[in-house]
């Protein structure tokens, strides 16, 4: 189980095109993934789940990642959350 | 006191029972408990839904390609990512098993929830979101009731066996729910007989009369009634001895029906050993079913208008949807698909410009195809990529010159091109066949058959072109004779054409699905037969207990004596063209 605290930065937070592209990166891996915040926790495999921690800019997130691809998984996120998901501001 | 109610009969048939006066939101989507025994299968219903849902949407996703745009690419991503969200199918598969309720009950609480914690989110980004989840539930709803649980007619806790439904208006989905509840028989106020609604009844053989005005409130809740499909007509309160008279027709219609039956699984030859074969007359996926039991060898004429009376044009995807489907339904046996046969007058807003004073004449059929080449494309289109995955045959509606056979085999071939570019391979082969149904194409036929690779005979409007009569005007009705000298001429001329080329001939329309005409057709040199799937059996036992030889002789005499009376004909042929 590997756990990363991640910070939002693009400018909407996690919208609808942001969470798609996060649940398709997320799905991509074989490890489970979720993402906390606050008491609320969601699989990151669901974009119905992601929406609904309805997370705007600047929030603090806490992933967390199991299985045997974890370390990949948990990179690859976090490098597409640093990334503003490719958004470009 | 007895009263009678008239409309216009959607399905002749005859259904006794009790008024049930329809309240809103009583055909909401089945909902039932299951025994413990059914859970597994239930999830698996939710889980190939899902599957098929997804194979839609993907399809739907190449078809868009780079063509299509950003905006709906990422729409159908996401709408592909909801239809896979654990959140929405696992969550309604735990609720089957927790619950033990069907699929679609569950699926639709899941949605509702999920739609409410969307709602208490209150932003607008994710608004939108919910409407993109309504779509996707929407869409594996449909994937279940197109492959309704066996279950169901024996789980749903009120049947409606005695039951007439009186209601201002029904859809096709109503319907759909109503024939699983075993429904005897539908009123409606509102409604045509050529309605989405209505040729669905009569596919499902429900009884059903539409446009009775106020019905709702001339007929009282509980009352009995007795409901005429022939003549379009409620009888409420019926005395004892229309009861029996009505119930008595009911039986004997049923035992016939079953007597029928027994016909199907014989092999399909003469009673002197001359083989024939049956197709099936198929547009609704309930038909194609049918048509599988009745045993035909394949799909004669599968009519596409359906797709088209919605309001709007279907677009090539959901073409191909539709013709895929009826292929995989008829398990690998030959469906001919016919090019859109209707005018203008029947279509959707924006063909407006195509109507003109007499729609008989005007431009319907090919005729309105090859005027809408856009229209025409897609369905085309549709249909080539359709016939990947069974053997597929395509028919030209409503021909008048070998023209228009020029240009309808040029855009099948430009499409066929088109989609090679893309990747996809059309058997080049691909038969084109034409209907013969104009009083021009039949005088015309070795012409027109130089270019064709099979006829089909449309009879239903060449009787109507060459009587000169309309079927629905009652004071030319008397002039109908399906056996009349000069239409006899007329297909014997088409037979011929196609023997001449080697072509088969089929023979569509009423004169192949009655058994008094298939023998006359039989006599003609005629050995294959369309019909809608519910004259299989009549059709087969008229054919099989006659001697072709002798059907032959009587009609040849009949043309060479220049009979008079197309009754006599057929007069003849039941009493002397069997085999003795």
């Amino acid at each position: 189980m590997k756990t990363v605290d991640i910070e939002l930065v693009n400018r909407l937070g996690l919208h609808a095109r942001a969470a798609s592209k996060l649940v398709q990166t997320a799905s991509r891996f074989e490890s489970r993934v979720w993402l906390a915040h606050g008491d609320k926790r969601v699989n990151a495999k669901s974009i119905m789940g992601v929406l609904l921690l309805a997370a705007p800019c600047g929030t603090r997130l806490v992933l967390e990642v199991d299985g045997p691809d974890e370390e990949a998984a948990a990179d690859t996120i976090t490098a597409l959350v640093a990334d503003r998901f490719g958004e470009g501001e | 006191m007895s009263l009678t109610l008239t409309g216009i009969g959607v399905t002749t048939g005859i259904a006794l029972g009790k008024v049930h006066r329809l309240t809103p939101g009583e055909l909401a989507l089945p909902e039932y408990h299951l025994e413990a025994g059914a859970v597994d299968a239930e999830v698996e219903r939710i889980r190939r839904a899902v599957k098929r849902g997804d194979e839609f949407l993907s399809g739907v996703l190449e078809r868009v390609g780079q063509s299509g745009g950003e905006t709906a690419r990422e729409l159908l991503e996401a709408h592909r990512l909801i239809m896979q969200d654990p959140l929405l199918m696992e969550s309604a598969c735990d609720r089957v098993r927790e619950h033990r309720i069907n699929a679609e009950w569950a699926l639709a609480q899941q949605g509702e929830s999920l739609q409410e914690e969307f709602r208490r989110l209150d932003d607008e980004y994710l608004a939108l979101r919910r409407e993109d989840l309504e779509q996707v539930v929407n869409l594996i709803q449909r994937e279940l009731a197109e492959q309704p649980s066996a279950l169901f007619s024996t789980q749903v806790p009120h049947r409606l066996d005695d039951t007439i439904l009186v209601a201002g208006e029904l859809t096709p989905a109503d319907l759909t729910v109503l024939s699983q509840r075993r429904v005897a028989g539908l009123v409606t106020e509102h409604g045509g007989p050529w309605s989405h609604t209505a040729i669905l009844a009569r596919s499902l053989e429900i009884p059903m009369v539409v446009g009775v005005h106020h019905a709702l409130e001339l007929l009282t809740e509980g009352e009995s009634v007795v409901l005429d499909g022939h003549y379009g007509a409620v009888l409420v309160n019926p005395d004892d001895n229309l009861r029996r008279h009505y119930s008595e027709k009911q039986a004997s219609s049923r035992r016939h029906r079953s007597e029928m039956q027994r016909f199907l699984s014989l092999p399909s030859r003469t009673a002197d050993d001359k083989s024939f074969s049956l197709f099936g007359n198929a547009e609704l996926p309930i038909e194609f079913e049918r048509c599988m039991q009745a045993g035909v060898s394949g799909i004669g004429l599968m009519r596409t208008e359906y797709l088209f009376l919605d309001g709007r044009l279907p677009d090539e995807e959901t073409q191909y949807r539709a013709y895929s489907n009826a292929l995989r339904a008829m398990g690998g046996r030959p469906v001919t698909i016919r090019t859109l046969d209707a005018g203008g007058d029947k279509l959707p807003d924006e063909l407006a410009l195509t109507r003109g004073p007499n729609p008989a004449l005007g431009l319907r059929g090919l005729r309105l195809s090859l005027s809408v080449t856009d229209l025409f494309r897609d369905q085309l289109r549709a249909i080539l990529r359709a016939s990947t995955e069974g053997p597929v045959r395509i028919l030209l509606p409503m021909l008048t010159t070998v023209e228009e056979i020029v240009q309808a085999r040029q855009l099948i071939a430009e499409c066929r091109e088109s989609l090679r570019s893309e990747g996809l391979n059309i058997d080049p082969e691909l038969p084109v066949g034409g209907m013969i149904e104009t009083p021009a194409a039949a005088l015309d036929v070795h012409n027109m058959a130089t270019e064709l690779d099979f006829l089909s005979i449309g009879t239903n409007d060449l009787i109507q072109y060459v009587l000169a009569i309309d079927r629905q005007d009652e004071l030319v009705s008397y002039l109908y004779d399906p056996a009349h000298p000069g239409l006899v001429e007329l297909l014997a001329r088409c037979v011929e054409a196609g023997r001449e080329r080697n072509l088969e001939v089929v023979v569509c329309g009423e004169l192949a699905g009655d058994e008094r005409t298939a023998r006359m057709l039989l006599g003609l040199g005629v050995s294959r037969f369309s019909m809608p799937p519910t004259q299989v059996a009549a059709v087969k036992k008229s054919l099989v207990e006659a001697s072709a030889d002798r059907c032959r002789r009587i009609v040849t005499q009949f043309q060479s004596r220049g009979g008079r009376s197309g009754t006599d004909l057929l007069e003849q042929l039941r009493d002397e063209g069997g085999a003795r």
